[in-house]
């Protein structure tokens, strides 16, 4: 129970071996200190595991985690997070996800639900207004995502007699086989990092449906409903969040991308594709994007629609399109929108198949891995990824993604990951905060567990990507911000609003020019805020979040607690990954970014990561050893 | 002769993609590549102004908005964008 509102005030341990459930004790301090999503995964995580578990032990637990704005009418409050021990790095990580299994998780009675255990023989967990019901999967074992979902709708409707509404987490054949980097499906929407579809596939669990009449409360409808309007106002009227992502979608960066040398290309060699306009989103959008679309409650409705084989799907990211364009050399979008769908209907994770293929392109070049796989050779990789799904051929290798194969073959310098996780597109040579933040992300080489830097570096603001100067401190903020968003179920994109709109209707201005100028000098300022968040006991238009969890949660909340809340997350979080293992010794990245230029007639694009690293570390008030010492913990309520 | 391209929410406003243009630096180009999408699209939004505010790019290397143009450029033009 909860006095809080927007919560269902009920956490569930689901255990697959025995097949019982059973309440876990969260209380509402818990919920004022880790508020929800990812951070409430991460703590159950550190009150959980003891270091000895592997990702595919029956004893790893999987936190499905959603936030309490979920289901409450918030903007773009729809999203959930999957935590567990990733097959991909062997350290926790978490996938979130846009798909409608969290808002009916708690339709269902749940703020979240922590499953550990394995099922013996291939089953799907039905819950149902808080009730679980396991069924045997045996004729869904191999369908793809899209079937194993029509197949779940039409049991669901033989079993009530009227069809179901209801929220799904499905894996596809590359969890089944435990691809490294096998995604959870929900709907059309992928929490595709990680390998959280393969930690389902250990557990032999095929699916998750969840249905219920539950309504979350909200504390003070009135107030709520006029905030909402506020910002989904403001969203709308803003020129990133109510013009480029709406129009462009995430695919508008790869012209500004290629621009700035920002763009992977040929497995990270260079920052620019001679032919990026073929896999543009501006192509996207005049030869190929059908309509938009949305996660529920959100205004932005960021997703391209494509044409794929006679039907209308979801179209690629801006991820997508980099990874398995100019970085693997394809300059055909038709086929990339394919291969997108094909990897989500397979279940698997595109930036770590991209990411895998292009080190395996790359050291097919080199002589090190004689596989048949070229640059540009971009004809039966539908089949290759079909391969991969199900282990077969030299799709049972590349099934282990870059670090491992690397390790066998030998090509670690160009094995393009960080702790085990394939970098996502941005080329962080000529954006060294961008290349701290994968180096020292939690979960490895993501883009925003990193802190997102690139988007002050090159993309949104120009703050000059090749000075490390500030870059710590901004890297630690940015991390807390984005940890903090989202524990209240919201889509990290809404922060884009953040970005003053003058920066981004007039970049050429005097005003634009003297804040990109000042940014890596406010360092400093932000080591004073991150020491004493106490100090920002106020609230702020630009970060409508507070105003979110006062209205609508109750929960007194200002950008100081705010940001203190986002601190405890990654902290926590960096907790469990030490107890496996985890220290400064894993914050690297490979040498092609840190040791050879990307431009060679200018020695400082490369990723200065040493020099970084430590002021991070200091920054952050961790020990030199990268780790936060128990005071540091104590001091963050976490111990 | 210099030849234009546009990206973004600009290609997509104006439907202009790409042209060519007698040009000596960015200013100057500023009034033809307005010319260019009026021709296109009468109604247009898209103003100087507007066009001043896009960032410039020269044979793929972002350059000042008070750059020089040389014969045989390459000029891109193309307003902020952000996330993904
Ligand atoms: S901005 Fe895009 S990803 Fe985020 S909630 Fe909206 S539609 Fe989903």
């Amino acid at each position: 129970m909860t006095n809080y509102c927007g919560y269902m005030g009920k956490v569930v341990l689901l255990d697959l071996s025995t097949g019982k459930a059973e309440n876990y004790i969260w209380t509402d301090l818990d919920r004022e200190k880790y508020i929800g999503g990812k951070a409430m995964a991460s703590k159950i995580l550190y009150d959980s595991l003891t270091g000895k578990e592997t990702p595919f032990s029956p004893e790893n637990l999987i936190v499905i985690a959603t936030g309490p704005l979920t289901g409450t009418g918030a903007p773009s409050s729809n999203r959930f997070d999957i935590s567990s021990l990733s097959p991909l790095t062997g350290i926790t990580s978490s996938s979130n996800c846009g798909g409608n299994f969290g808002h009916y998780l708690k339709k269902a009675g749940f703020d979240a639900l922590i499953i550990r255990g394995k099922c013996e023989r291939p089953t799907w967990v039905e819950i149902d207004n808080g009730e679980f019901r396991f069924h045997d999967a045996a004729s869904l074992w191999g369908m793809k995502a899209g079937e194993t979902q029509e197949a779940l709708q039409k049991e669901l409707l033989a079993e009530h007699g009227k069809p179901v509404r209801c929220g799904m987490a499905v894996i596809g054949p590359a969890g089944e086989n435990l691809v490294r980097y096998a995604s959870v499906i929900s709907g059309e929407r992928a929490a595709g990092r990680a390998g959280m579809g393969a930690v389902f596939g250990s557990k032999n669990l095929k699916a998750i449906t969840s249905a219920g009449d539950a309504v979350p409360s909200v504390f003070d409808k009135d107030k709520a409903l006029e905030h909402h309007k506020r910002w989904v106002s403001y969203i709308r009227s803003h020129p990133l969040t109510g013009e480029q992502l709406p129009r462009l979608g995430t695919a508008g960066l790869v012209s500004s991308m290629q621009v700035h040398g920002l763009l992977s290309t040929r497995n990270y060699a260079k920052g620019r594709f001679e032919d990026f306009e073929a896999v543009s989103g501006e192509a996207l959008a005049e030869e190929l994007n059908v309509s938009n679309s949305g996660c529920l409650s959100c205004p932005i409705r960021c997703t391209r629609r494509v044409p794929v084989e006679g039907k209308t799907v979801k179209g690629p990211e801006l991820e997508t399109l980099g990874l398995l364009g100019g970085n693997i050399e394809n300059r055909d979008l038709e086929l990339l929108c394919r291969w997108n769908y094909e990897l989500d209907e397979l279940g698997m994770d595109t930036i770590s198949t991209a990411g895998t293929l292009a080190w395996a392109m790359e050291a097919n070049e080199k002589g090190l891995w004689k596989n048949g796989l070229s640059f540009g050779e971009v004809d039966g990789l539908s089949q290759v990824f079909d391969d991969i799904a199900h282990r077969r051929g030299i799709g049972a290798e590349l099934a282990e993604g870059s670090k491992r194969l690397s390790e066998k073959y030998g090509g670690k310098e160009f094995a393009i990951h960080s702790k085990g996780m394939e970098l996502a597109a941005y080329e962080p040579r000529r954006a060294v905060g961008q290349g701290l933040g994968y180096a020292v992300a939690n979960r490895g080489g993501c883009h925003l567990n990193g802190g997102y830097l690139v988007v002050l570096e090159g993309l949104g603001m120009n703050v000059n990507g090749q000075t490390p100067r500030g870059k710590a401190d901004l890297c630690m903020i940015m991390q807390d911000l984005m940890e903090a968003i989202s524990m209240g179920g919201q889509c990290l994109f809404t922060s884009y609003g953040v970005v003053p709109a003058f920066m981004i209707r007039n970049p050429n201005g005097l005003l634009a020019k003297t804040v990109n100028a000042v940014v890596p000098w406010i360092g400093p300022a932000v080591r004073v805020l991150n020491k004493a968040p106490e100090i920002a006991c106020f609230q702020l238009f630009l970060l409508p979040y507070t105003y979110e969890l006062n209205y609508t949660v109750g929960m007194k909340m200002n950008i100081g607690k705010f940001i203190r809340a986002g601190e405890r997350s990654y902290n926590v979080e960096r907790a469990v990954n030490a107890r496996f293992g985890v220290s400064a010794e894993n914050d690297k990245l490979p040498k092609r970014l840190t040791d050879m230029p990307q431009d060679p007639k200018r020695p400082d694009t490369k990723v200065p990561l040493e020099q970084m690293n430590m002021t991070y570390y200091r920054a952050r008030g961790w020990e030199k050893n990268g780790l936060p010492s128990e005071k540091k913990l104590r001091r963050l309520g976490i111990r | 002769m210099v030849t234009v391209k546009l990206f973004g929410t600009l290609r997509l406003d104006s439907g202009v993609r790409e042209f060519t243009a007698e040009a000596a630096s960015v200013k100057e180009l500023y009034p033809l590549v307005l010319r260019e999408i009026r021709a296109k699209k009468a109604d247009t939004a898209v103003t100087e102004r507007s066009l001043r505010a896009c960032l410039v790019a020269v044979n793929g290397e972002q350059v000042s908005p008070r750059a020089k143009l040389r014969d045989g450029d390459l000029v891109y033009l193309f307003p902020a964008v952000a996330g993904g």
